[in-house]
C-alpha cells in the first residue's frame, strides 16, 4: 500500500463515523446525488463544516458497497442531465437509527464529564 | 468488490464526479464568476481528484492490488526491452528450479512418500546373524523354527509375518499361462500391515494347511489384467502352474508391497516386476525340523505401539541367543531388526540425498550469478531510481517495485522448470536401472508442486533482495548532480565476487574432468569388443510348464526337446528370419550355473580347478549371436542323438589347458564326459564388463525349463513379436512367454547404473558450465557497466578497442586462472573417489582432462568477450556528455 493511501485513509478515519451519520440523515429527505448531499450538509451547518466535496464520494461509495445506500443514474429535474442519485435503502434506515443514538450517547456522555453543575442544577 | 469490474466501477465513478463537477463549475458561473475562474474555484471546493478516487479504491479494497498490478506491468515493460537478460535469466532459473524439482520428486516418490499401510513406520523386518558366517554374509534370512519361536516370545513385537519371493505361472478362463511375481505368505500378513482386500477377504489361518492352501489374494493390476476388473471375480478360479486355486480377496488399488529381496540389500535386478499374487505360505518338510539350516523366510512385523526399532533388535538377539545356546545348536544366532522402509531404499537413500544436496547447490549458485547480472542492472537503472525517490516514491515502494521483477523471473523460471522437471523425470524413469526401489512410483504430485512454487520464492529472494536493496540505496541527489559514485568505486569488483566465480571455475572444472571420464569409462563399457552382436535381435523367453514335460524316464526331456526343436523350426522358417537359437540362460544377467572344469589326464586340488558357465545352445547359436568360432566347428543335428560335444569359449579353453591346443582334448562338467569340438571367441553374454569363461553344450540332453530363443531379423519388434507368440503356443500352449523384446534392450538394461551415472554426471556438468559461464559474464558485465565514464575517457584519449578489450578479459583470467588451478587439485581427489566407479579406464585420461580444461576456457573466453565488447564500444561522446 502506498505511503500516499496511507496518509489520507487516515483523514477519512477522523470524519468517518460522523460523516457516514450526516450523509444517511441528509438522505432521509430523499434521494439526491453528491454534489447536493454536499451542499445540503455545508448549508445546514452554516458553513461550519467547510469540507472539500471530494472527501464524500468514498465515504458514499463506502455507505453502498455496505448496502445503507443505493444508486442509479437518473436525470435531474432542473437539468437536462443525469446524475448519480443516492437512495436510502432500509438497512440504511436501521443503521441511521443506531448511529444517531449512538451519537446521542456520547453527546450526553461528553456533556456529563464537561458540565457536571449544569445537570445537577 | 471483483477486481474484474474495476474498469467499470472506475469509468462510473469518473463519469459521476465529472458531473458533480460540472454541476459546481455551472452554480459558481450563475454566482457570477467568468468561466475561468468558476473553473478554478470549483476544482478548489471539490479537492485532489486524483486523491478522491484513490480514496474510493481503497474502500473498494484494490488498492494493494493496484500497486501490484502496476509493479507486474512495469516488470514486463522491463524485462521486454532487454530479452536478453530475460531470457538467460528465466533459463538459468528453469535449469536451477526444474533440476531440483526432478530430483525432489524422486526424493519425494522413493524416501518419502508412506507405503499404503496402516501406520507404515511400525512396519520392520527381522533377519539372523550367524556368528560363524558373519563375515561372509552379515545377516541371514530368518528360520522357520526360529521364527516361530520369536513370533511367540517377543513383547516387543505385535504380530509377525513370514514372506518368500515365489513366481507363478498363472492361466485365467482359457488363456496361456503368464508369469506373475507374487509373495508366499503367512496368512496373517495382511492383518500385519493392517491393509484389508477392497473385494473378498484376507487369508484364514487354518489355509497355511497343505490341501487348503488352493487360494490366492490378487492386487488391483492383476485384477484388471486377468480378470478385466470384472466384479464377480471373488470365487472364481485361477491355475497356478497347472493346479485350480480360487481368488479370495482383491486388494485395494494404492496398494503396493515393495520389492525385497530374503537376502539383505535392496532387490536384485531380476526383481523388477510388482508383487500381484499372494498365496498361503505352507511349511513343510525340512522347515518344520531343521534348525541349523533353511535360512530361507524374511519377516514382517509390526512392532508394538511406542517400541523402538533398537529396542527390538535387542530383544531378538538375546532371545535368539538363548535359544541357540539352551537348544544346544552348533552355531551362535542372534538377529538383527529393520525398518522396512530402510531395507527397501537400502543405499539409494544416502545417494538421492546427495544428489538433492548437489542440485539445491546448483540452484544456490544460479541464484548467485542472477543477483550479480542483476547488481549490473540495478547500476544502470541508477539514475532513473533517483528520479523517482526525487519525485516522492517512498523506499518501500521502490523496493517493491526493483523486487517484483525478480518475482516475475522466478515465477516464469519456475513454470519452465516444472516442465523441465517433467521431462527429466520422464529421461530418469527411462534411464535408472529397473530395479531400483519404487521406480514406478515417480511421479510429480502435489507435495512437488509446493516445492516448485517454494523454491521459485526462495530464487526470488535470494536472487532478488540485494539489487533490490541497492536499487533504494541510490541518494537522489548525488546521483543526480554525477556519476562520482562510480568512478569511485571503478575497477575493483569486490574480492568475494572474484572469489565466488573462482569458485564457481573450480567446481566446473572437477564436474567436467569427473564427467569426462566416467563417460569415456561408459563408452568403453559399450564400444569394447564383445564378440556378439545385439542389434536386430529379439530375445524371446518361453517357460515350458505342462506337466507333460515332468514324465519320468527322460521322457518328459525328450518331449522338451522336441517341442524346442520345433519352435525354433516354425521360426526360422518365417520370411525376413535370418537365423534362430536358443540358450538356457538370460543373456547380460549375470553368471549361471558356474561348474569346474575337470581334465582326465591333468587332475587338480579342488581349489585350483578352473570353473566356467554351463550354457546350453542349440546349433545356429553361434552365427545368430555374431559369435565368431575360432577352431574346431558348430552343433549339428548329429549332437542330439550323440550329445558329447562342446564348445569352450577361449578363455575357458586357456584356463583348462594353459599350453595351448584345447580343440579335441577330454573335459569333464557337471559330471559328464565331453570333447571339446571348437572353441569360441570370448563373447561378454553373461556381462558386458567382464569376460567370463564359458562351456557351451548341446542342450539336448538337459533341455531347460525356460528357454531363451534368439532370432536375428530384419523386421521389427512390434511385427515380429506375435509371430513369436503364435509359433509358440502353436506347439505348447501352456507355455508362458515372460519376455519379448530387443537384445539391444536388454544390453542398455545390463548397464543401466553406469548410463544413469553419465546422464547424471553429465547434466551436473553442462549445468555447472553453464552457470560458471553465466558468473563470468555477470560480474564483468557489472564492473562495465560502472566504469562506463572510465572507458569513454580512455577511448577519448586514444585507447584502441583491442586494448579495452584486453583490459576487461585480463579482468576475467584472475578468477579463471585461479579456479582452474584450484580444480585441477580438486579433480585429482575426486578422481581417487570415483576410480571404483570406472571401468578400465585410467583415473588421469588425457582427453577427458584436456578436453574438459579446454571447454572451460574456451566458453569463460566466449563469457567475458561479450562485455569486454561492449566497453570497446563505448561511445566517448555519449558518455562525456552524460557528465
Amino acid at each position: 500500500m502506498s505511503s500516499m493511501a496511507k496518509q489520507a485513509q487516515q483523514r477519512v478515519g477522523l470524519l468517518q463515523g460522523t460523516l457516514d451519520m450526516l450523509v444517511l440523515r441528509t438522505l432521509l429527505y430523499g434521494p439526491a446525488h453528491g454534489h447536493q448531499i454536499g451542499k445540503h450538509i455545508q448549508r445546514t451547518t452554516n458553513e461550519f463544516l467547510q469540507m472539500q466535496h471530494g472527501s464524500l464520494y468514498p465515504a458514499l461509495h463506502r455507505l453502498e458497497q455496505r448496502g445503507w445506500v443505493s444508486a442509479k443514474w437518473e436525470t435531474a429535474p432542473d437539468r437536462n442531465r443525469e446524475f448519480k442519485y443516492y437512495r436510502l435503502t432500509d438497512k440504511g434506515r436501521k443503521q441511521l437509527l443506531v448511529e444517531e443514538s449512538q451519537w446521542k450517547q456520547m453527546a450526553e456522555a461528553v456533556a456529563r464529564v464537561m458540565w457536571p453543575a449544569a445537570e445537577e442544577s | 468488490m471483483k477486481w474484474w469490474q474495476l474498469k467499470k466501477r472506475d469509468a462510473d465513478l469518473e463519469r459521476e464526479l465529472r458531473s458533480d463537477l460540472e454541476l459546481e463549475e455551472e452554480e459558481q458561473r450563475e454566482n457570477g464568476l467568468s468561466p475561468e475562474e468558476a473553473r478554478y474555484a470549483a476544482r478548489r471546493a471539490f479537492g485532489n481528484a486524483a486523491l478522491i478516487k484513490e480514496q474510493t479504491h481503497e474502500v473498494w479494497g484494490v488498492a494493494s492490488i493496484e500497486c501490484l498490478w502496476q509493479d507486474v506491468r512495469f516488470a514486463f515493460r522491463h524485462l521486454h526491452r532487454s530479452p536478453g537478460f530475460t531470457l538467460t535469466a528465466v533459463l538459468i532459473l528453469a535449469l536451477g528450479i526444474g533440476a531440483s524439482t526432478a530430483v525432489f520428486s524422486i526424493l519425494e516418490s522413493v524416501l518419502l512418500r508412506p507405503y499404503a499401510f496402516q501406520d507404515p513406520g511400525g512396519i520392520v523386518i527381522w533377519r539372523e546373524v550367524i556368528q560363524e558366517a558373519v563375515k561372509q554374509y552379515p545377516s541371514v534370512p530368518d528360520n522357520y523354527r526360529h521364527f516361530l519361536y520369536l513370533s511367540s516370545h517377543a513383547k516387543t513385537i505385535q504380530d509377525a509375518a513370514l514372506v518368500q519371493n515365489a513366481s507363478f505361472a498363472i492361466t485365467a478362463g482359457g488363456d496361456h499361462p503368464r508369469i506373475e511375481k507374487g509373495l508366499s505368505v503367512s496368512p496373517n500378513f495382511f492383518s500385519v500391515l493392517g491393509v484389508t482386500p477392497m473385494l473378498g477377504r484376507a487369508f484364514l489361518l487354518d489355509e497355511a494347511q497343505s490341501g487348503r492352501n488352493d487360494v490366492v489374494v490378487i492386487s488391483w493390476d492383476a485384477w484388471q489384467d486377468l480378470f478385466h476388473g470384472e466384479p464377480d471375480v471373488v470365487g472364481r478360479t485361477i491355475k497356478i502352474k497347472g493346479e485350480s486355486a480360487m481368488v479370495i480377496g482383491v486388494l485395494p488399488r494404492g496398494f503396493e508391497f515393495p520389492v525385497i529381496n530374503e537376502m539383505r540389500g535392496s532387490a536384485s535386478p531380476d526383481q523388477t516386476k510388482p508383487y500381484e499374487v499372494f498365496q498361503p505360505f505352507v511349511p513343510q518338510g525340512d522347515d518344520l525340523t531343521s534348525d541349523d539350516g533353511d535360512f530361507a523366510f524374511l519377516v514382517i512385523a509390526r512392532l508394538k505401539q511406542g517400541v523402538a526399532v533398537g529396542q527390538a533388535s535387542t530383544e531378538l538377539a538375546s532371545l535368539l541367543s538363548a535359544y541357540s545356546a539352551t537348544n544346544h545348536l552348533p552355531l551362535h544366532l542372534s538377529a538383527i531388526v529393520e525398518p522396512l522402509s530402510q531395507e527397501v531404499t537400502g543405499s539409494v537413500g544416502k545417494a538421492l540425498w546427495l544428489l538433492f544436496m548437489a542440485v539445491l547447490g546448483l540452484l544456490l549458485i544460479a541464484c548467485v550469478n542472477l543477483a550479480s547480472l542483476q547488481l549490473a542492472r540495478a547500476v544502470v537503472r541508477e539514475r532513473d531510481n533517483a528520479v523517482r525517490a526525487a519525485l516522492g516514491a517512498g523506499r518501500m515502494r521502490l523496493f517493491e517495485t526493483a523486487f517484483t521483477e525478480s518475482v516475475v523471473l522466478c515465477l516464469s523460471g519456475g513454470a519452465l522448470g516444472v516442465l523441465l522437471a517433467l521431462a527429466g523425470i520422464r529421461l530418469f524413469i527411462a534411464a535408472a536401472p529397473e530395479n531400483l526401489p519404487r521406480l514406478h512410483d515417480i511421479r510429480v504430485t502435489w507435495p512437488v508442486l509446493l516445492f516448485a512454487c517454494g523454491v521459485s520464492g526462495l530464487a526470488a529472494l535470494l536472487s532478488g533482495t540485494l539489487p533490490a536493496l541497492r536499487s533504494i540505496r541510490s541518494n537522489p541527489q548525488r546521483a543526480l548532480q554525477s556519476a562520482s559514485t562510480r568512478i569511485l568505486r571503478a575497477g575493483h569488483t569486490p574480492v568475494i565476487r572474484k572469489l565466488l566465480i573462482a569458485f564457481e571455475i573450480a567446481c566446473t572444472v572437477v564436474l567436467l574432468i569427473v564427467t569426462g571420464v566416467v563417460v569415456r569409462s561408459f563408452s568403453r563399457v559399450l564400444n569394447q569388443p564383445h564378440d556378439f552382436d545385439a542389434s536386430q535381435v529379439i530375445l524371446a523367453e518361453a517357460d515350458l510348464l505342462s506337466p507333460r514335460y515332468e514324465q519320468p524316464n527322460g521322457a518328459g526331456d525328450s518331449a522338451r526337446s522336441e517341442c524346442i526343436d520345433r519352435i525354433i523350426d516354425k521360426i526360422r522358417s518365417t520370411p525376413g528370419v535370418e537365423s534362430a537359437a536358443m540358450t538356457s540362460a538370460m543373456p547380460l544377467s549375470g553368471e549361471s550355473a558356474v561348474h569346474s572344469m575337470y581334465r582326465p589326464d591333468h587332475p587338480l586340488p579342488e581349489s585350483e580347478v578352473p570353473t566356467a558357465n554351463l550354457r546350453n545352445v542349440s546349433p545356429v547359436y553361434f552365427p545368430t549371436m555374431r559369435t565368431r568360432l575360432i577352431a574346431g566347428r558348430d552343433f549339428t543335428a548329429s549332437e542330439r542323438t550323440n550329445p558329447q560335444s562342446a564348445i569352450i569359449s577361449q578363455k575357458a579353453a586357456q584356463a583348462a589347458w594353459p599350453e595351448g591346443q584345447a580343440l579335441g582334448r577330454k573335459l569333464k562338467f557337471n559330471g559328464r564326459n565331453y570333447t571339446v569340438t571348437g572353441v569360441a571367441a570370448d563373447a561378454r553374454i553373461a556381462d558386458i564388463k567382464e569376460n567370463i569363461p564359458v562351456v557351451y553344450l548341446p542342450y539336448w540332453h538337459d533341455p531347460p525349463a525356460s528357454v531363451f530363443f534368439l532370432v536375428r531379423t530384419s523386421r521389427t519388434l512390434d511385427e515380429f513379436a506375435p509371430i513369436i507368440r503364435r509359433e509358440v503356443w502353436n506347439v505348447d500352449p501352456e507355455a508362458a512367454i515372460p519376455v519379448i523384446e530387443m537384445l539391444d534392450t536388454q544390453l542398455v538394461q545390463s548397464v543401466a547404473p553406469e548410463r544413469l551415472q553419465s546422464i547424471v554426471l553429465s547434466s551436473f556438468g553442462i549445468s555447472a558450465l553453464v552457470l560458471a559461464i553465466l558468473g563470468v559474464y555477470g560480474v564483468l558485465a557489472y564492473s562495465v557497466s560502472l566504469r562506463r565514464q572510465e572507458f569513454g575517457i580512455r577511448i577519448a584519449l586514444g585507447s584502441g578497442k583491442s586494448a579495452l578489450i584486453g583490459l576487461v578479459l585480463l579482468q576475467a583470467a584472475y578468477p579463471v586462472a585461479l579456479g582452474t588451478g584450484a580444480g585441477l587439485i580438486m579433480a585429482l581427489i575426486a578422481l581417487r573417489w570415483v576410480r571404483s566407479l570406472l571401468y578400465q579406464t585410467p583415473v588421469m585420461d588425457p582427453l577427458a582432462v584436456g578436453g574438459s580444461v579446454l571447454l572451460l576456457l574456451v566458453a569463460a573466453t566466449l563469457a567475458a568477450i561479450v562485455p569486454a565488447r561492449r566497453a570497446a564500444s563505448t561511445d566517448p561522446m555519449r558518455v562525456l556528455r552524460m557528465e
